[in-house]
């Protein structure tokens, strides 16, 4: 079986002023169907991880493979395309259109695409986020947790085989966050998706089959089937380290 | 793809209003001169090469104005929403799309601009044939005409100026990740419209001299090119008066206005003063006007232009406002500091200005006159500084006014 998501000794280096190596040889292969939590320190290249491997970001060095295509190796038009048939992508900052609904923000991959969105699909996803009375708002009028949900759903809206969440309970209450952690391990469990989470939440992590640790740009680790308890230690260890 | 665009759009209008203003105001003057054409065809061959000149001479300024004002402020209101853009691209639109996305948005605004522009441009068009009429150019009997070269280069040079003002922009904004500035195209810009502009300074000086008034055509070029290629260096004259490049925008209408300006006002006093008790040939009281026309037009574009920069300059930065206000910051604080920066954008287009106007001046003075410095007032100068420091300080502080109006906090 292919891996859904594969990165082979991926390298990214910043040069704002002084040149920041955020990925310093990265490799990792994220099974299809499994869900992976990644964790590490603030600034140990997490978000960057994540955004390279659905094609978001362009790798300084490496290979990043998608369902088995090598994005690296295309162009940016072609990766672009495939990277919405394939990916969904929670963004830390959520990443909204000021101009459009929390609807039209959650159908907008869909639109690009050129795919209709599936009315019935929508509302349920929008449902279950808890978002089906503010569908026609604009995401000004939002709190911070309520737009991180219209994150979630525009991720999920469109059933794509990878989904990556850059820290999607960061601004949820408890229950809310339990609720986005649910989704997540349904879409993989009964749904066969592949899920990468980036969190700092070791109750979220073990929401996870499997973490990996991440530190100064590096694989620092990996715990499989993660105790919050498990997970609390590693990091505590990573930090002292 | 054009719905997102069009929502968008309608979302935030005011960043178009500048554009569509601009490429009203053009429209309707590049109908105005070209209903000359159309008149022409019905007259008879004397006023009919007057027509054409007129159109041809003043409509040509009339287009390269025209071209940049509708690129200038097309391409601010699209960086001005490249967080959007950004966001677009984050959420799955290719290169492409986006591509079609701006394009559609600055047709749409061009087509709208252009129609509205149809009943003033016929109007304008009258009041020109009056004028010329008035002069003993064109015959009395003339008619006037408003027909298909009025309406081709109304539409036609409104469109291809926004299409390809929209695809150089688009082409800067949908590359995926990091920006790209490249100062080194705009210095070659530069370079070439200065190379232009002494070009003609220097044909003004040899070729043009003892040729009279006719020295005009090629004096005033100079001027322009010369004013041109300053305003695309102005990052680097901001960097020599010790301040940072994010007012460059700013400065560019101010350098094009106070250049322009000051070299075609100084231009034709020299010109008047050198034919004063002098048979004059009778199209010298028509290029009078028009030069007044020209200037006044520039006046202006780059009013519109100036305005909508330190508009959105302003805007842009409420953030910053904000930022600085919840830091501590008084309102008057903020004020003075902006006021700083409005002085040290007006100081260093009006000085890159005068040295670009010097480029019309001095060749044209040595050869109508033979006396290189004119001998002429400086009141004109004044004026055009004094407009010019009013249009700055009127826009930048009340933008900034009403963008730190009321309590610190401000949701992003
Ligand atoms: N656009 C950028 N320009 C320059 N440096 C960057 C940029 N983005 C990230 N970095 C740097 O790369 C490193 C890794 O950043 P990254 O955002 O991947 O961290 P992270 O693990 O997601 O942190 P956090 O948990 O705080 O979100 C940091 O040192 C950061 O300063
Ligand atoms: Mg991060």
């Amino acid at each position: 079986m292919t891996d859904a998501v594969r990165v082979e000794s991926l390298y990214r280096t910043y040069d704002a002023g002084t040149p920041v190596t955020a990925l310093d040889g990265v490799s990792a292969a994220f099974a299809a169907g499994t869900f992976t939590a990644v964790m590490g320190p603030s600034g140990s290249g997490k978000s960057t991880l994540l955004q390279c491997a659905a094609g978001l970001d362009r790798p300084s060095a490496g290979r990043v493979f998608l369902g088995g295509v090598e994005l690296t190796a295309t162009g940016d038009t072609a990766m672009t395309k495939f990277r919405r048939e394939r990916a969904g992508f929670v963004f830390q900052d959520y990443n909204l259109l000021s101009a459009l609904t929390v609807e039209q923000n959650v159908v907008l991959p869909l639109r690009l695409a050129g795919r209709r969105p599936d009315r019935g699909r929508v509302r349920a996803v929008l449902g279950t986020l808890g978002l089906t009375e503010r569908a026609g708002e604009l995401p000004e009028r939002l709190s911070g947790g309520q737009r991180q949900r219209v994150a979630v759903a525009r991720a999920l809206v469109g059933e794509p085989a990878v989904i990556f969440a850059d820290e999607p309970t960061g601004a949820l209450d408890l229950r809310s966050a339990r609720e986005v952690l649910a989704l997540l391990r349904t879409a993989v469990r009964d749904f066969g998706r592949t899920v990468i989470m980036v969190t700092h939440d070791p109750m979220a992590a073990a929401y996870a089959d499997t973490v990996l640790f991440l530190a100064d740009g590096r694989l620092a680790g990996q715990l499989s089937a993660p105790t919050p308890e498990a997970v609390a230690a590693h990091l505590t260890e990573l930090v002292a380290a | 793809m054009i719905a997102i665009a069009l929502r968008t759009l309608r979302h935030r209008p005011g960043g178009f209003a500048a554009t569509f203003l601009s490429a009203f105001l053009g429209a309707s003057l590049l109908m105005a001169f070209a209903s000359l054409l159309d008149t022409a065809a019905g007259a008879d061959e004397a006023s009919a090469e007057s027509l054409g000149t007129t159109a041809s001479v003043a409509g040509g300024w009339c287009l390269v104005i025209v071209v940049f004002a509708v690129t200038s402020t097309l391409s601010l209101a699209v960086r001005q929403r490249g967080e959007q853009f950004a966001v677009l691209r984050r959420a799955g639109a290719t290169g492409p799309q986006l591509r079609r996305m701006i394009v559609g948005e600055a047709v749409a605004v061009a087509v709208l601009a252009a129609a509205v522009a149809v009943p003033v441009g016929l109007a304008s068009g009258r009041v020109l044939l009056g004028l010329l009429k008035d002069t003993g150019q064109v015959a009395e009997g003339v008619g006037y005409a408003f027909g298909p070269v009025a309406l081709a280069a109304g539409f036609g040079v409104t469109l291809v100026g926004a299409v390809i003002a929209g695809f150089a922009t688009s082409r800067r904004t949908s590359r995926m990740g990091v920006k790209r500035e490249r100062p080194r195209a705009r210095r070659i810009a530069a370079g070439l419209f200065l190379g232009a502009a002494a070009g003609c300074a220097v044909l003004t000086a040899t070729v043009m001299d003892g040729k009279g008034i006719d020295a005009m055509q090629t004096a005033g070029q100079a001027g322009i090119w010369g004013s041109i290629g300053l305003a695309l260096l102005a990052p680097e004259l901001l960097r020599l008066t010790g301040s940072g490049g994010q007012l460059a925008s700013a400065v560019m209408p101010v350098t094009l206005f106070s250049g322009i300006a000051t070299g075609t006002v100084y231009m034709q006093g020299i010109e008047d003063d050198a034919a004063a008790g002098q048979i004059r040939p009778d199209y010298a009281r028509d290029i009078q006007t028009l030069n007044y026309v020209v200037v006044g037009m520039i006046t202006v574009f780059v009013a519109i232009m100036l305005v909508n920069t330190l508009i959105a300059a302003t805007v842009h930065r409420r953030r910053e406002f904000a930022q600085l206000r919840l830091a501590g910051a008084t309102r008057g604080q903020v004020t003075t500091m902006v006021a700083g920066e409005a002085l040290r954008v007006t100081v260093t287009g009006i000085l890159a200005g005068s040295a670009a106007s010097l480029f019309t001046i001095l060749p044209f003075g040595s050869a109508r006159t033979g006396e290189i410095w004119p001998s002429a007032t400086i009141a004109p100068y004044a004026v055009i500084a004094a407009i010019a420091v009013l249009l700055t300080a009127t826009a930048t502080l009340g933008t900034t006014r009403r963008s730190i109006r009321g309590p610190a906090l401000l949701r992003a």
